[in-house]
């Protein structure tokens, strides 16, 4: 019992980190209907800049994110006009899959030549704290990466909701014609977007490096997490992340804790697949284009 | 210590491969000179050309790298000496990109084309047994540094000589022999098993639990996680759970820091740690896992920074010399590829001859002192040895089992996480 509540504790400290992940990524999806594939990279590259900004500099990978936010930010944008746009709009969706794998494998070939393959990790004075209540111990890091994601949710969250980007993105995802026609300029908005979700990377990428050591072949691990998580929640419904995450998060903790790693990864794979058996559009997706 | 593991099931279609490639270049090569006539006492003078087939690129080219360094800095060292029997050493290396056709083809080459006089092994399981496939075709001795999995040793090859202390599946078994060495009082009464699942890492755990409990020691956890199990803090969790006195770890590297991370996050340090790798490495453990959190840990090692075996210091002091670094920085890959130097060096001043049926013939009675303690080998090349028990004590990783070789009295309970 004590191991399975531990579990639970774990998994949901841990979600906060891939829900704001999984909110860049579906983010994305809602905008241009585009599946990023370069998104673990990106949240790897993330983690780079922190540990780069860590050790040159001294500087806390948490108070980090500001910076590596807006570096990614450009590079997010960047990568849109340069990669993206060129793409016809019938055919995005598919040769997106394509041009974001490239981009990933690029990053990829980037931080495996600037920082070597092997396995970083980012450790602040207060990486291995952790505070006991009741008997269990709460990982400082955890607990500060998940306040961090929901402080980064929140904040993505006001910026859709409450600012005139904010509603011409969403505008945009509902219908990118009417949009338009009201003076959305979507191509922008696009572009904006995109660096938005990579933005949300990077703030993930912090956190993600404080938790777990990582080199440049991570991200593949981390995509295919992170596609099953959107997948689960229903593409483009940041909502839909968040809960995907904890799904994930805590199936996966709960099963290595109480029954057996192996099992693991394994169970919340079943679990995808009773949920598009019932819900082919996640749990919170909808069939056509909807809000986020 | 061998850390990699690709072991896979393409091994027999290469084997097949290269015994296809081995008839065809075997005919064109008539006159070539088999490896037991190839390097005579008689020819002296001449330079005795070692052949080894090294990845100096692909997956193990870290490692590989520093296997070359290694050969490199023993032929140098011998040179300056005069040579062996009044001969110079040339190592002729070439690159394999970590590939098991390639390092057929490379030996193939050495052997047929460049004459070389003898072998030395490449790097990794995989490598070494296509490998040393090839040099048993030609009569060739093959001494490998690495590449010590079971499946080598079940070739049963005679001309072959894993220079390790012992097959690396069982480097664990001198922790499960201290622990039996304590007196019934001291000894764990509970143990629990967290193990890699790759062919290197869990068989380690395995051999040590399988000792553990025909002596009593009761299993109170067995988990394999999979290599790509990113978080082992549920698994740690589930440990913790169950305070073992003992608490064995499976491990590769990364998620040997991950068990410590994770252990201390949860706050509980057990009376015994093993790691069975990463915790070995001088340089990476304490940067890892934070070095206050590394005190009294243990883990086997055959080489290590300090050690008094045969050549060790003046091998520090050469490598240091001519690699830069300090001791704690040489990897022991190269004091292993150094070691398999030592063993021909030792062979030519005890029988004045350097052909390869004497040097097999030789390694296969007596023990032979390197810098990884004296080795000794059974019929199939396995070593006969044991591994060094190491803990880390003060920030420093020291022998501390057998007796023979510590240099501190084994520190335990182990003290809490930070101290």
């Amino acid at each position: 019992m004590h191991a399975l509540i531990q579990g639970i504790i774990l998994g949901v400290l841990t979600a906060g980190v891939y829900a704001l992940m999984a909110s860049g990524q579906t983010l994305i999806f809602g905008i241009m209907k585009v599946v990023n594939l370069a998104q673990g990279a990106m949240v790897i590259l993330g983690a780079y800049l922190s540990y780069q900004l860590f050790t040159s500099f001294g500087i806390d990978p948490l108070l980090a994110i500001p910076i590596t936010t807006v570096a990614m930010f450009i590079l997010g944008v960047a990568v849109q006009l340069l990669f993206l746009r060129p793409l016809k709009a019938e055919d995005r969706s598919e040769l997106s899959l394509l041009v974001t794998f490239a981009v990933a494998l690029l990053l990829e070939g980037i931080m495996s030549v600037t920082w070597k393959t092997s396995v970083r990790s980012i450790n602040t004075g207060y990486a291995n704290s952790s505070w006991t209540v009741f008997g269990y111990q709460i990982t400082l890091v955890r607990l500060w990466a998940f306040l961090l994601s929901i402080a980064a949710l929140l904040v993505l969250y006001l910026l859709l909701n409450r600012t005139r980007f904010g509603r011409a993105i969403r505008a945009t995802v509902q219908n990118p014609e009417s949009a338009r026609l009201l003076g959305v300029e979507s191509s922008r908005v696009s572009a904006l977007g995109f660096g938005l979700g990579a933005a949300t990377a990077a703030a993930a990428g912090s956190v993600y490096g404080l938790l777990y050591p990582f080199n440049s072949g991570s991200h593949y691990d981390l995509i295919s997490r992170l596609l099953s998580i959107v997948l689960l929640g229903g593409l483009g419904s940041i909502g839909g992340a968040v809960v995907g995450a904890l799904i994930v998060s805590t199936s996966s903790a709960v099963v290595a804790s109480a029954i057996s790693p192996s099992w693991s990864e394994m169970t919340f794979f079943v679990i995808l697949l009773l949920v598009l058996l019932i819900r082919p559009q996640g749990l919170f997706g909808t069939t056509a284009r909807g809000a986020i | 210590m061998q850390l990699h593991n690709r072991l896979r099931t393409t091994s027999s279609l290469v084997a097949g491969l290269a015994a296809i490639a081995l008839v065809i270049t075997g005919c064109a090569s008539k006159g070539g000179g088999g490896g037991s006539t190839a390097a005579t006492s008689g020819a002296n003078g001449s330079p005795l050309i070692i052949g080894a087939s090294v990845s100096l690129t692909g997956d193990f080219s870290d490692s590989g790298k520093a296997v070359q360094r290694g050969y490199q800095l023993w032929a140098d060292t011998v040179n300056a000496k005069g040579g062996i029997l009044g001969r110079k050493v040339q190592i002729k290396i070439v690159d394999d990109a970590s590939s098991p056709t390639q390092v057929v083809t490379n030996y193939q080459n050495l052997i047929n084309k460049d004459h070389v006089d003898l072998t030395f092994g490449p790097f990794s399981t995989l490598l070494t047994i296509p490998a040393s496939q090839v040099a048993k075709r030609y009569g060739y001795a093959f001494l490998a540094p690495a590449g010590g999995g079971p499946d080598v040793f079940k070739q049963n090859l005679t001309n072959f000589f894993f220079v390790q202390p012992a097959p690396t599946t069982q480097s664990g078994d001198v922790f499960a022999n201290w622990i039996l060495s304590l007196s019934p009082a001291d000894r764990p009464k509970t143990a629990a098993y967290a193990e890699l699942d790759d062919p290197f890492s869990a068989p380690i755990a395995e051999n040590i639990r399988t000792k553990f409990e025909a002596a009593g020691i009761q299993t109170v956890y067995k988990q394999v996680y999979p290599s790509e199990t990113q978080d082992l803090s549920p698994v740690m969790a589930a440990i913790a759970a169950k305070h073992p006195d003992v608490i064995i770890g499976g491990t590769q590297s990364v998620d040997a820091y991950a068990q410590i991370k994770a252990l201390v996050q949860l706050k509980y340090s057990p009376k015994f740690m093993f790691q069975s790798n990463g915790a070995n490495s001088p340089l990476e453990y304490p940067n890892k896992v934070g070095a206050g959190n590394t005190t009294g840990v243990m883990s086997s090692a055959d080489w290590f920074p300090g050690s008094k075996a045969s050549g060790s210091d003046a091998f520090t002091a050469d490598y240091t010399k001519k690699f830069g670094g300090t001791a704690q920085q040489v990897d022991d890959n190269s004091a292993e590829a150094y070691a398999t130097g030592q063993l021909i060096e030792a062979v030519a001043a005890k029988t004045g001859k350097l052909d390869n049926a004497t040097i097999i013939s030789s390694l296969h009675s007596g023990s032979w002192p390197t810098v990884l303690g004296d080795l000794s080998w059974g019929a199939n090349g396995a070593p006969t040895g044991e591994f060094n028990l190491v803990q880390w004590q003060g920030g420093k990783l020291l022998p501390v089992y057998p007796s023979g070789v510590s240099q501190a009295a084994p520190v335990f309970p182990k003290p809490n996480w930070g101290g």
